[in-house]
């Protein structure tokens, strides 16, 4: 393939000599010079960027709120449908109709006629020069006469569009998805841990996402466990009596080293007393290895990884106490197992505190803890499990330790069932283990974790009544008045719950059933629970409401400012809005254009938007099938294969980069076991971070992302086709249709068919009649990722066979591997990965599936995004003010 | 075998249940069942943890001792263990080459766990349950009765992970509490208390009225498409006011009344043959006056001291467990045979119970409205493979009894970890092929009504069955 630099700017082919030396690449280029020199895939993003259709100086594209345009039916006569007989129904017509499509059948008028969608595809096969196909010089199109029928094409679609969303109704109203409901919950309450996991699994739509307006059904069972969970939680957060006493362990290392120590003598006498010799000095001889109490004076050590605890009367947890004389070393990848007995409590907050600091303090190496809880009842009979959300990193030197705290909810793990028997049998103790998780080296200087102080209580209060209790039931002059106050409790909740200003008379028939259930408990609080249980199961808490004035009124209309405040923070906090956005709402100030715009940035920076990024991107590109995944065996490999997709969003989310680094970007964003896997080198710890990555490295973007291989793999080596499927429906928006029915298997009993490369299969089975239309179209896009392994890995062979990962878009358009790939994408189809990005984007952000109706909104959000540089920062602000977003 | 253990004719299985049965009194049940329209269609199964005794064919013991019966589908010979249930043999099905994929090579003490729901729950680690075959059952047939299922076990709770004292998982794997003090059932099933419950009852009613009245309110807002969306919401809002109406009914609804002078409500395990069968008697007397149609019952905990030990007291022996370990001390695989035949004389013993009673609504005997179910997951030591099971009943269901079916290929005399006493057994590679339970489950399922092609990951049923 032959290219010449003519058309490049002048300003690139200045500084593009520079850019080849440190990039170099394959993709070799004629230079006038007559050398061969490579165009770096960052050149190929300008000159893909210039070819952007977006970027013409197009007239405005058509708006909704436009007068109703006309179809424009005289072009086609003239020029469209000349063209059309000529190079399209000879095999679209009377005589083939290849993919049942009769072009001379379908009605020119797209704005009444029934065939607007049909003509989409039309569009999308010319405007990507699919068709005509290349091999057929009978029909070959003109390029200037291809461009007319793409402009004409665009302009009628658009126009269509238009015509369509003014008629046809689609809503966004649903109910809170499982995730929303949990954290919409949790934000009301303030309570730090998940709560829902009982509902059952949302339905993910056709384009991947699990927040569609269609799918989200609602039953009496998932009714029922709306009431069940909303009283759970309440309970959860509120409290009544007087503060329950705590269970205290404080474990002294010096008490430890002195019960080891005596132990140790004690068996070393056993010992020599059975070997009937005299007694002898114990070895000082220790590994480091093992986890050890050290004498900080002397350094006398002893081997010590399992303590048995009792809990200390009166013990007060929270004090900070004097560096203790004795130390608990933690090597890398030990634990340090406490045996509680029996003595925890069945619910509440168990706070574990511990002292902590590093043995050395190497910035390449770090160290972190982690809490399992476990029991073990009999033989074969036990269980262990992590209950700390994560691990807690270790950065202070141990002579000026750290406080670590973690806090696990006691009434939602896996407990120790036989806990309270009376008989010692079954065993009924449970075990707190304290590990090291850490990237330490080994060696007598390895890093350890020092602890010198550890307090483990429950049920642990930072303050009594707990906060998420004060935040209900709230400190006011009418608390001795119940149905003053009992009115002031329920509508500071039901503003919180609903969104929205409550009215008294909303507050009533909440009162009136107060008033019903008051007398069935003892205290005031427990009744109105019951009451506000209730209020967490009306309709107006589980959808996203969007009200009309008038219900026979016909979209679109735009909704209220409280109603965008939900939208927005259920697109971007999965949850409902925090106080700021409800007020700036309901004083009329949400829509100004600056104060949207800082909304915006601050939700975007607000730790809630986690959520965002993590529910977006997994459903963005399928990671759910990661669930199913039995392959990746090393537990560290795949909770960083998981995150990296995310990770990576946050980056170019929160730099505001361009969309295209999704296709292809310098660097890669890895944690130490990614950048392993990846051999990336100099990369330490568990956080992920943005490093540069060089051609070599055959990594940037997210196409290669190891999770994306391994999940589209078949669990053995690499799958092309479920690769080519998972490009074509989530990087292109271009999903291949099911399967027919009665398609051949691959016959894997076929001796000669066994005998083939994965790549070779795939094209028999491609040159069956029955697939070919389909899988040349799919097939392409995955060989071109043969490079990459089960796991994601890079190699160049595969058994004894050089990796051939050269593969042709139906197009004829040749991808030479992933390089060449990411070069065509950055080519040609910017135009098409950006509207997918949006097309994306707005699916999650309004929840609901978008039709044909919604293509010139969607066209313009391209435009707008093209024009503003592509910054995915960007296309949020862009998505939330636009039309789509603010009406129903 | 003394002549008490003989007991399976009408006469003395009325007189050793402890429950005296009247015609009159019958009649009342049946008065006291919800659908009269539809003849119950009941499920029930029994767990023995341990397994069962399978010496080699040299061993001496092979021929009275081994548990699986001799000779072909219809031809076939029970040995001593089985042969108290030669009376009932046009009654009963026997299988072999069954077992659960994920649980094979599991040690046999964590699999009790996973004998009705199939999940892999593997041998350590995080532990994850799915739902168990009654429990599907339940939620098909739950709503015709006062109790959806009576879930009962020896030992009583939940036990532990990979140590469960349940056979029944609800549809989040979640164990659910089994009963097993003979009072507390019997409470629960004749005697009402229902006092929180008609409180509670009455909360939920004036609560759905306040979400019913601001659902309308909400709805006079909207666009007509979203009043489409809304209307779901307020249909599940109605669904649980029947629920609520109907839970309403069975609460002022007279629990049926049972004589209680014959029962011994107070036995103990220790008690055991007491015990045993007053727990198969409360069963017997749920599925009369159709209080339910699904039961489990756990006969204690695998592996484990605890009262289920004691049942083999019943039989003069020692605990239940330490039988499976000594099979290869004197007299070993007798003891075991001779426990394992204690148990499935009981069974028997209800079985023929059921086949006496003539159904209440509907033709044939009880019996042939159950489907009775006893089995283990384990079979030899520690082996969760081969499962050792017998079902009863179920004639109007649609099962031919009568049968030994043998399932699977390269077992077909039980040699498989027969006479090992090691755990190279289950750590062992399967050299045979065995079929998944769970599509005899599909089976079961299917003919219990329920529309379902799949369990636990299995598609499809089971042949011959």
């Amino acid at each position: 393939m032959t290219r010449t630099l003519s058309f490049l700017p002048q300003s690139l082919l200045s500084s593009a000599g520079a850019v080849l030396l440190v990039l170099g690449g394959v993709w070799m280029i004629q230079a006038a010079s007559g050398q061969e020199m490579a165009v770096s895939l960052e050149m190929a993003r300008e000159q893909g960027r210039a070819k952007s259709r977006f970027l013409k100086d197009t007239p405005e594209i058509a708006h909704a709120s436009d007068v109703i345009p006309k179809a424009n039916v005289a072009v086609f006569q003239k020029s469209v449908g000349p063209l059309l007989k000529k190079s399209c129904v000879g095999c679209h017509g009377p005589e083939k109709a290849k993919g049942r499509l009769r072009i001379d059948q379908l009605n020119p008028d797209l704005l009444h006629g029934p065939d607007a969608e049909r003509w989409r595809e039309v569009f999308n096969a010319l405007s990507k020069s699919e068709m005509p196909p290349e091999d057929e010089p009978d029909y070959a199109l003109a390029a200037a006469d291809r461009g007319s029928m793409v402009d004409w094409l665009s302009a009628e679609l658009n126009a269509a569009s238009v015509v369509l969303r003014s008629s046809q109704e689609h809503s966004s109203f649903r109910r809170l998805t499982n995730y929303e409901y949990n954290y919409a919950l949790q934000d009301i309450l303030g309570l730090p841990f998940p709560l829902v996991d009982k509902l059952p699994p949302e339905t993910t739509s056709a384009d991947g996402f699990n927040n569609s307006s269609e799918l989200l059904r609602m039953s009496a069972m998932q009714f029922d466990t709306y009431r069940e969970l909303g009283l759970k939680a309440l309970k959860r957060a509120t409290v009544s009596g007087a503060r329950p006493p705590a269970i205290t362990y404080i474990i002294s290392m010096q008490e430890e080293m002195d019960k080891a120590a005596a132990k140790e003598a004690k068996e070393e006498l056993e010992k020599a007393k059975a070997a009937k010799r005299p007694d002898r000095k114990r070895n000082p001889q220790r590994s480091k290895n093992q986890p050890q109490l050290v004498q900080r004076a002397t350094g006398e050590r002893i081997d010590f990884a399992e303590g048995e605890e009792l809990p200390r009367d009166g013990a007060v947890v929270g004090k900070t106490p004097p560096l203790s004389p004795v130390v608990l070393e933690l090597p890398r990848g030990r634990e340090l197992k406490l045996d509680l007995d029996r003595f925890l409590p069945d619910e509440g907050t168990l706070r574990v505190r511990i002292r902590a600091g590093r043995s050395s303090m190497n910035p390449d190496e770090y160290a972190s803890l982690r809490l399992i809880f476990s029991a073990h009842t009999s033989n074969n009979a036990n269980f262990s499990q992590v209950v700390s959300a994560h691990d807690i990193p270790v950065t202070a030197p141990a002579d000026k330790p750290q406080l670590i705290e973690f806090d696990i909810p006691l009434g939602d793990i896996q407990r120790n069932p036989f806990r309270h028997l009376a008989t010692t049998f079954p065993r009924r103790n449970e075990f707190l283990h304290i590990q090291n998780v850490s990237n330490a080296g080994g060696g007598e200087e390895a890093l350890r974790v020092v602890m010198d102080h550890i307090e483990i209580s429950a049920p642990f209060y930072e303050q009594w009544p707990p906060q998420t209790h004060a935040a209900i039931f709230f400190a006011s002059k009418n608390k001795g008045d119940e149905q003053a106050y009992g009115r002031e409790v329920l509508t500071r909740f039901l503003k919180r719950v609903w969104r929205r200003p409550v009215t008294a008379g909303e507050v009533d028939p909440f009162m009136a059933l107060f008033a019903k259930y008051r007398p069935g408990f003892p205290t005031f609080e427990e009744a109105m629970v019951e009451v506000l249980a209730t209020a967490l199961s009306t309709p107006e808490f589980l959808y996203l409401t969007q009200r009309v004035a008038n219900a026979k009124t016909k979209s679109p209309a735009q909704i209220s400012a409280l109603e965008l405040a939900s939208r927005l923070s259920v697109f971007l906090w999965s949850s409902i809005p925090d106080d700021e956005l409800l007020q700036l709402a309901d004083q009329g100030k949400l829509r100004e254009s600056k104060v949207l715009t800082a909304q915006v940035k601050r939700m975007l920076a607000d730790p809630r938007a986690q959520r965002f990024s993590q529910n977006f991107v997994e459903q963005w590109l399928g990671l759910e099938r990661m669930s199913s995944v039995t392959h990746v065996t090393d537990n560290a490999l795949k909770a960083a294969m998981q995150e990296e997709p995310r990770a990576f969003f946050v980056e170019v989310l929160e730099k505001n980069r361009s969309i295209m680094d999704f296709i292809h970007s310098d660097y890669a964003v890895v944690n130490e076991r990614l950048a392993n896997h990846y051999r990336i080198p100099k990369v330490y710890g568990p956080q992920f971070r943005k490093v540069s990555v060089t051609p070599t490295t055959n990594r940037g973007g997210l196409l290669t992302s190891a999770v994306i291989m391994t999940m589209n793999s078949d669990g053995k080596d690499s799958h092309p086709l479920k690769r080519g499927v998972w490009m074509m429906k989530r990087i292109l928006d271009d999903p291949p249709p099911p399967p027919p029915p009665n398609v051949p298997q691959v016959d894997l009993t076929n001796p000669e068919i066994l005998k083939m490369t994965m790549k070779e299969r795939i094209a028999d089975h491609r040159n069956k009649p029955a697939c070919n239309s389909c899988h040349s179209k799919i097939d392409p896009w995955g060989i071109a990722f043969e490079n990459y392994d089960a796991l994601g890995a890079y190699r160049t062979r595969i058994k004894d066979q050089p990796v051939d990962a050269t593969s042709e878009l139906f197009n004829h358009q040749t991808l030479d591997g992933v390089d060449g790939l990411k070069r065509y994408l950055l080519t040609d189809r910017q135009d098409q990965f950006a509207r997918a990005m949006v097309h994306k984007l707005t699916t999650y952000a309004l929840g609901r599936p978008l039709t044909f109706s919604d293509s010139a909104d969607l066209d313009r959000l391209t435009a707008q995004l093209r024009r503003s540089g592509d910054g995915l920062g960007d296309l949020i602000q862009l998505i939330v003010r636009s039309d789509l977003f603010n009406s129903r | 075998m003394n002549s008490k253990s003989h007991p399976l004719n009408r006469r003395t299985f009325l007189r050793g249940s402890g429950v005296a049965l009247a015609l009159p009194w019958l009649e009342t049940f049946a008065a006291g069942s919800r659908a009269k329209d539809a003849t119950p269609k009941r499920f029930l199964s029994v767990y023995h943890p341990d397994g069962v005794g399978l010496p080699l064919k040299s061993d001496p013991a092979w021929k009275d001792w081994s548990w699986f019966p001799r000779g072909g589908e219809k031809d076939f010979e029970l040995t001593k263990v089985l042969d108290v249930l030669q009376p009932l043999r046009s009654d009963i099905t026997i299988y072999s080459g069954l077992s659960h994929p994920a649980a094979r090579n599991v040690h046999g003490h964590s699999n009790a766990d996973q004998y009705l729901t199939g999940a892999p729950v593997g041998g350590s680690g995080p532990y994850q349950n799915t739902i168990s075959l009654d429990q599907v059952y339940a939620e098909h047939a739950g709503d015709f009765t006062r109790h959806s299922s009576l879930v009962m076990s020896t030992n009583g709770g939940v036990g532990g992970p990979r140590g469960a004292q349940t056979q029944s998982f609800n549809r989040e794997g979640r164990p659910i509490p089994a009963m097993n003090k003979p009072k507390q059932i019997f409470d629960l099933l004749f005697v009402t208390s229902g006092k929180d419950a008609a409180a509670m009852l009455a909360r939920s009613k004036s609560a759905l009225d306040l979400l019913i009245a601001s659902t309308r309110s909400l709805g006079r807002q909207l666009s007509k498409h979203d009043q489409q969306t809304l209307s779901q919401y307020l249909d599940a809002v109605r669904d649980t006011e029947l629920k609520l109406e109907k839970a309403q009914k069975w609460l002022t609804t007279p629990v049926p009344q049972v004589d209680t002078r014959n029962l011994h409500l107070d036995a103990e395990p220790k008690e055991a043959r007491l015990y045993f069968q007053t727990m198969y008697e409360l069963i017997y007397l749920a599925f009369l006056s159709d209080s339910t149609r699904v039961a489990t019952f756990q006969l204690g905990r695998e592996n484990g001291e605890g009262p289920h030990d004691l049942l083999s007291l019943a039989v003069g022996l020692g605990g239940a467990h330490g039988l499976t370990h000594a099979v290869k001390n004197p007299g070993g695989w007798q003891n075991l045979g001779t426990y394992n035949r204690y148990q499935a004389e009981e069974f028997g013993r209800f079985a023929q119970k059921l086949k006496d009673t003539p159904e209440p609504n509907g033709s044939g005997s009880m019996l042939d409205n159950t489907l009775a179910m006893h089995g283990s997951a384990s079979s030899s030591f520690h082996l969760s493979r081969n499962y050792p099971i017998i079902t009863a009943g179920g004639k109007n269901l649609g099962f031919t009894n009568g049968r030994y079916l043998k399932f699977g290929t390269g077992n077909e005399d039980n040699q498989a970890g027969a006479g090992i006493v090691s755990d190279a057994g289950w750590t062992g590679k399967m050299e045979v092929e065995e079929l998944p339970l769970a599509k005899l489950f599909v089976t079961i399922l299917q003919r219990l009504g329920v529309e379902s092609d799949e369990f636990s990951g299995q598609t499809g049923t089971l042949t011959r069955v």
